[in-house]
């Protein structure tokens, strides 16, 4: 298997962008990507496309074909990848394998979702359309409904209390008011979201026991990396970040299925193969980016990673481990509460966030010193189908 | 009714349906129902509803019925401060979503206590 190399990455502002077609999301992080990689002139071997409401909402589908075709990237191979929310990730590792394969040798990978186009009732549907048809869909339960469940479960369990919850929004909110791609740019005043009068209504309920501050946000938005071999990396001349391992699991599609509701099994399957790979440990991993949909999220991964026993997770929020300059600073973007979550583009932002720390090229307010291994966690659904990838730090 | 299926090798229940067990990737199963109430294992309330529902919130929850069938149900209470995890809950078949062609029923809880 041939090592991979990730020469560029792209992004345009993730939020309401109403003015904007999918297709002009999906061209502009692109083109940003094959600029960054040198690549502005030149085509690509391969075009994957992670997006998941392009059928259901915007009523286009071939969506692949139809970009390599607007950037003049023929006769490149071109694919939609579907994976629900992990089809960022899923997209990254199509672009990995043709690569390790010797197959291609430079593909372009890009994420995007539009979900402004439809009210917010029909995005929530929409975003359910990926729980159980006949065992969880017609109740109505919502990913953040399941999120709910989750979260009393593994609070009731670890001792979790809304302060660690807290701890993870505040975070995350702050980095993503420093960083010129999030959705929300709004720093948390905690003495008026969670404290005084008015806490009920500026943090209302949304899925008992989580609030309005705990889920992410619904986002349009789009991001793209350029994967090519490590010889095309090279002749760059700069630093540049190599795929060092890799991993996947599926769980059971819903969550009543499974032996403890609260073991995110499939995220310790992905992270250890990952590791095995990558032959490191979490006490490696310098930076992570993980699938924070719902704060818990973020705390519960942490520990299923490996970063922190389980019950460790919220202290460690709290205590400011997780924080830049923290033991393992996670989210450093604002992670998807606050760089938003349009679900094809999450993989995808992951990776190229991981890929500019391990540049060391973020403003001193965001970047991670001497960031040498990162790790990105991508939910499909909840918790039934992870992707985890290591990247490493390379220089020509 | 609500259809579940135990695996006639190694007993394994599961809803909803594999077509291989779950832990001895067997084919044969038979078909169970719940039985008896359920203990509630979670619950949520929602307050931001997909399309297709009026109500102001929803309230569902996790039942594990005596012979090990667990589903999801909507519960049936006005309040999450009435619940509490463990709590036993009885168990009907009822309208759970009202399309405007046709009444969709599923597992509906209600709390005993």
């Amino acid at each position: 298997m041939r090592e991979v190399a990730i020469i560029g990455a792209g992004m345009i502002p993730f939020g309401r962008r109403e003015q904007d077609e999918l297709m002009d999301m999906l061209a502009t992080a692109s083109l940003k990507a094959l600029d960054d990689a040198g690549l502005g002139d030149q085509s690509v071997d391969a075009v994957y496309v992670a997006n998941v409401g392009g059928g259901m909402l915007q009523h286009q589908s071939a969506i692949a074909s139809s970009l390599a075709d607007r950037l003049s990237l023929l006769p490149a191979a071109a694919e939609t990848i579907e994976n629900g929310p992990a089809s960022g990730a899923s997209a990254v590792k199509a672009g990995f394998l043709a690569i390790a394969s010797g197959y291609y040798d430079t593909v372009l990978v890009v994420g995007g979702e539009k979900m402004h186009d439809i009210s917010a009732p029909r995005a929530t549907d929409f975003v359910a359309a990926m729980t159980h048809p006949q065992a969880e869909y017609p109740y109505g339960i919502t990913m953040a409904g399941l999120g709910g469940m989750f979260a009393r479960l593994y609070m009731e369990k670890y001792k979790i209390t809304p302060l660690h919850l807290h701890a993870v929004s505040v975070k995350n909110h702050e980095m993503g008011a420093l960083n010129p791609y999030a959705h929300i740019k709004s720093p948390i005043v905690p003495e008026i979201v969670f404290e005084g009068d008015f806490a009920e209504i500026n943090n209302p309920i949304v899925a008992d026991p989580l609030r309005l501050y705990d889920l992410c946000p619904v986002s349009d938005g789009a991001a793209a990396v350029v994967l090519s071999t490590v010889e095309v990396a090279k002749r760059s001349g700069r630093p540049y970040a190599v795929v060092a391992g890799f991993g996947q699991a599926t769980d059971t599609h819903t969550l009543a299925q499974r032996e403890d509701p609260v073991e995110l099994k499939a995220v310790t399957l992905a992270a250890r193969a990952a590791f095995d790979m990558a032959n490191l440990t979490p006490s490696d991993i310098h930076v992570a980016e993980l699938h924070d949909a719902f704060t818990i999220l973020e705390i519960a991964i942490s520990e299923h990673v490996g970063f922190f026993k389980k019950g460790e997770g919220g202290e460690a929020a709290l205590d400011g481990r997780t924080c830049l300059g923290g033991q393992i600073p996670i989210n450093v973007s604002g992670g998807l509460k606050a760089r938003g979550h349009p679900l094809g583009a999450t993989g995808v932002a992951q990776v190229a966030e991981i890929v500019w720390q391990l540049r060391h090229e973020l403003p001193p307010e965001r970047q991670v010193q001497n960031a040498e291994v990162g790790l990105t966690i991508n939910f499909g659904g909840f918790a039934n189908n992870v992707l985890c990838f290591i990247l490493k730090r390379a220089q020509p | 009714m609500l259809v579940a299926h135990r695996c006639k090798t190694c007993g394994k229940v599961h809803y909803p349906r594999h077509d291989r067990c779950l832990r001895c990737k067997r084919r044969e199963f038979d078909e169970i129902h719940p039985q008896g109430n359920a203990k509630l294992l979670t619950y949520t309330a929602i307050y931001s509803l997909p399309s297709g529902f009026d109500q102001p919130f929803l309230i569902f929850g996790v039942g594990e019925f005596e012979n090990n069938v667990r589903a999801l149900g909507q519960i049936k209470t006005d309040s999450v401060k009435r619940l509490r995890t463990g709590m036993v809950v009885k168990a009907e078949w009822g309208p759970i979503r009202f399309q405007p062609d046709r009444i969709v029923s599923g597992l509906v809880f209600e709390p005993l206590e």
